[in-house]
């Protein structure tokens, strides 16, 4: 293994990951910095409850209406995001457990997952590039973030073998753009991993507050008279 | 802002209408001395906004700015982009994405460093913000039908009424929006109903119950103390539809029920709501509570109202800093717990036509009652049909979001209302029911509009019509 592949795989990385874990938490600190408002209802049901099902909401395909239409849609989705995990857990398999690879099988279901995100992102892609409506709200950062997703899981599943002594470039390309996506990621949509878990626990506190979530509930009894109801 | 591009856009451009706020100055309204309620001023209205932007934004609705990621899956759930399919600008994100545009410029990190790689942009001038004004009052009922479909979670239903918010803050509102708000500041109800008409026309529907009931026991109470409820209704009630106060008098009478309407404070309706502007909204709720706290009742019920409800319910605590003491239910609350109790007897039969029922988008999708209306009206219509999609997943009447009050819009509502008379038209029902007065205009419009056969009404109209009343009714079953 070349000096520039060992440097590529160890110190670019943790320098990436630390300037990724310093800009995070500027980014959640600006979060907090936004006040919040307290809420002075009583409950009708749970804002806990409702947090719950709102953030559980991305492994509920039947619950919006959007993504029940749309079950191919909804599988590219799954698809494209279990890609990113695979190619996150192969930067860190790659140059600290590479034993792992070592197994035949592990590596194959990690390449075609890589492979699958692939053709996943170029789908996306081409919606993005001829849907009217994506191609008027769309921005620059918007087209590059998922080309370079597209080109990261490319790289990936040529990179997961660990097949060094035959050629290094591809684990090169695959490290080089890990550290440009720790770099690039929370100036970019592609950190909208962090924002989900705010925006999905505000609105299911909200509504779980309310008895909307979960949806599909059952009506509540009535209440006879005035009654100390629970408080959020 | 970049002006439009070269796309098909439906964006009504209507220019700003200040005649009513000259007027409103000139006469010298309190409410516009005092400030409360704020008039057009030209001059630097771009750095105003900018500045109110900054200090008003919760973090509820800066992750609501920062977290779309454009994938689009909200366009088909919104009514103005199915009736319009080829028109971009008609999609929930485009509509948001005009105010997150501005608030990644000014407040994000990545738009103000490098603002065309994120599509983040200023306002240039009071053009901009009229024209802003027509996307999130013109275009867009609030209806949150996109938020339950977002997979992000961001609330763009809330996005358009703080961007509302900060525009009538400035003056730059429809005038219909002025108009009422002005109504609601001046006189404590959104249709400037005076004391007098209030008062005259409660005793009308109270002499009215008393001769179809046959009995003088029959009673409107008003500004009673120590009821078990008080109850709040619609200006809308006083000045179009009093039969619908006279059918709560009459299942209160038939329950034996403890209540009365307050002299002031009565209106449940709020406009604050609809404008974005949180201290009409807490004036108008705070009015509500300090009335029950008067008249030391026990519990608020509010009389069919959508948005009435979700602003007294749940919004008009948080706007007025407020603690809830009583429970606040709506009145189809208080019919259920009747029916379940036995405190009323009704016969399904008297309500032989096909019903159907509209969820108002303030209860449905703002608040919490789905099942409670359909669980009344299974027990007083014999033939209750479902319309699809319901629950929360229902379209709204297309007269949501104050939009009945802004003519100027008109049109573009009652073309995207052809989702909602398709709806409706699939259901085969003779009558459609609704708990929510703002629907019950909203529907007739449509109705209207698209020449559907069918009637509007609400649910404590078929409620008092099956209601058996001891007494009147056993007496003409001995009659005949």
């Amino acid at each position: 293994m070349s000096n520039l592949l060992k440097f590529v795989e160890n110190e670019v990385q943790l320098a990436a990951l630390v300037f990724l874990a310093v800009v995070y938490a500027a980014r959640l600190i600006w979060i907090f910095r936004f006040r919040s408002r307290k809420e002075r209802t009583f409950a009708a049901g749970s804002g806990a409850v409702g947090a719950g099902y709102s953030l559980m909401n991305v492994a509920m395909p039947w619950a919006m209406e959007s993504t029940r239409k749309r079950p191919g849609f909804y599988a590219q989705f799954v698809v494209f995001h279990l890609g990113v995990v695979a190619a996150i857990a192969a930067t860190f398999i790659i140059p600290y457990a590479p034993e792992i690879f070592r197994i035949r099988a592990v590596t194959l279901a990690f390449q075609s997952l890589l492979a699958a995100a692939f053709f996943a992102g170029l789908l996306r892609l081409v919606r993005r590039l001829t849907n009217p409506v994506l191609r008027l709200v769309s921005s620059a950062d918007d087209y590059l973030s998922l080309t370079l997703m597209i080109l990261f899981f490319g790289a990936g599943v040529l990179a997961v073998p660990n097949d060094y002594r035959r050629a290094e470039w591809p684990l090169i390309l695959f490290f080089g753009l890990t550290a440009f996506f720790l770099v690039y990621v929370p100036f970019s949509k592609i950190c909208h991993y962090l924002y989900y878990p705010f925006s999905r626990y505000y609105l299911g506190r909200s509504m779980g507050h309310r008895g909307a979530f979960p949806q599909g509930r059952k009506s509540r009894p009535p209440v006879a008279g005035p009654v100390k109801e629970n408080r959020a | 802002m970049k002006r439009a591009k070269s796309v098909p856009s439906g964006i009504v451009s209507a220019s700003l209408d200040t005649r009513s706020q000259a007027q409103a100055k000139e006469t010298g309204l309190p409410s516009v001395k005092e400030g409360r309620l704020r008039t057009y001023e030209p001059g630097d209205n771009v750095q105003r906004f900018l500045d109110l932007l900054g200090r008003r934004i919760t973090r509820s609705l800066a992750v609501s700015m920062t977290a779309c990621v454009h994938c689009g899956l909200c366009a088909e759930s919104c009514h103005y982009f199915l009736a319009r399919p080829d028109d971009p600008t008609m999609t929930p994100v485009w509509k948001a994405d005009q105010i997150r545009k501005i608030f990644k410029k000014h407040i994000d990190w990545t738009g103000r460093v490098a603002p065309w790689w994120v599509n983040a942009a200023s306002l240039r001038d009071d053009e901009d913000l009229n024209r802003l004004k027509n996307i999130v009052f013109g275009s867009c009922s609030a209806c949150r039908r996109c938020t339950y479909n977002c997979p992000m979670g961001v609330d763009t239903g809330l996005l358009v009424r703080f961007t509302r918010g900060l525009l009538t803050e400035l003056g730059i509102v429809p005038e219909g929006v002025f108009n009422v708000s002005r109504d609601q500041w001046e006189t404590g109800n959104q249709m400037a109903v005076t004391e007098q008409d209030y008062l005259e026309t409660l005793e009308w529907m109270r002499d009215e119950v008393r001769t179809e009931l046959g009995t003088a026991s029959v009673d409107i109470p008003v500004d009673k103390p120590d009821c078990e409820v008080l109850y709040t209704i619609n200006p809308r009630e006083i000045k179009f539809d009093p039969r619908s106060i006279a059918h709560a008098a009459k299942v209160f009478h038939a329950a034996g029920e403890s209540w009365t309407l307050p002299k002031w404070g009565w209106d449940q309706t709020n406009f604050g709501l609809f404008s974005g502007d949180d201290k009409l909204g807490a004036y108008i709720a705070r009015n509500v509570y300090e009335a029950a706290e008067r008249l030391r009742a026990k519990r608020i019920v509010i009389s069919e109202c959508g948005h009435g409800y979700r602003s007294t319910r749940w919004e008009g605590y948080n706007w007025a800093d407020y603690d809830q003491k009583l429970p606040t239910e709506s009145v189809v609350v208080t019919l259920k717990r009747y029916l379940k109790e036995g405190r009323i007897a009704v016969d399904p039969a008297r309500n032989p036509e096909a019903v159907t029922f509209h969820d108002s988008c303030n209860i449905a999708r703002s608040g919490d009652l789905v099942e409670e209306p359909r669980e009344v009206l299974r027990r007083v219509c014999p033939d209750f049909r479902e319309m699809f999609p319901n629950r929360s997943e229902n379209f709204c009447c297309t007269g949501g979001g104050g939009l009945l009050s802004m003519a100027e819009y008109r049109p573009l509502r009652l073309e995207v209302a052809r989702i909602k008379a398709d709806q409706l038209r699939a259901t085969g029902a003779k009558l459609v029911c609704t708990m929510c007065h703002n629907c019950v205009d909203g529907l007739n419009d449509v109705i209207k509009h698209y020449k559907l056969p069918m009637r509007v009404v609400q649910v404590l109209e078929l409620v008092s019509k099956a209601l058996v009343v001891p007494g009147r009714d056993e007496t003409k079953k001995t009659a005949r």
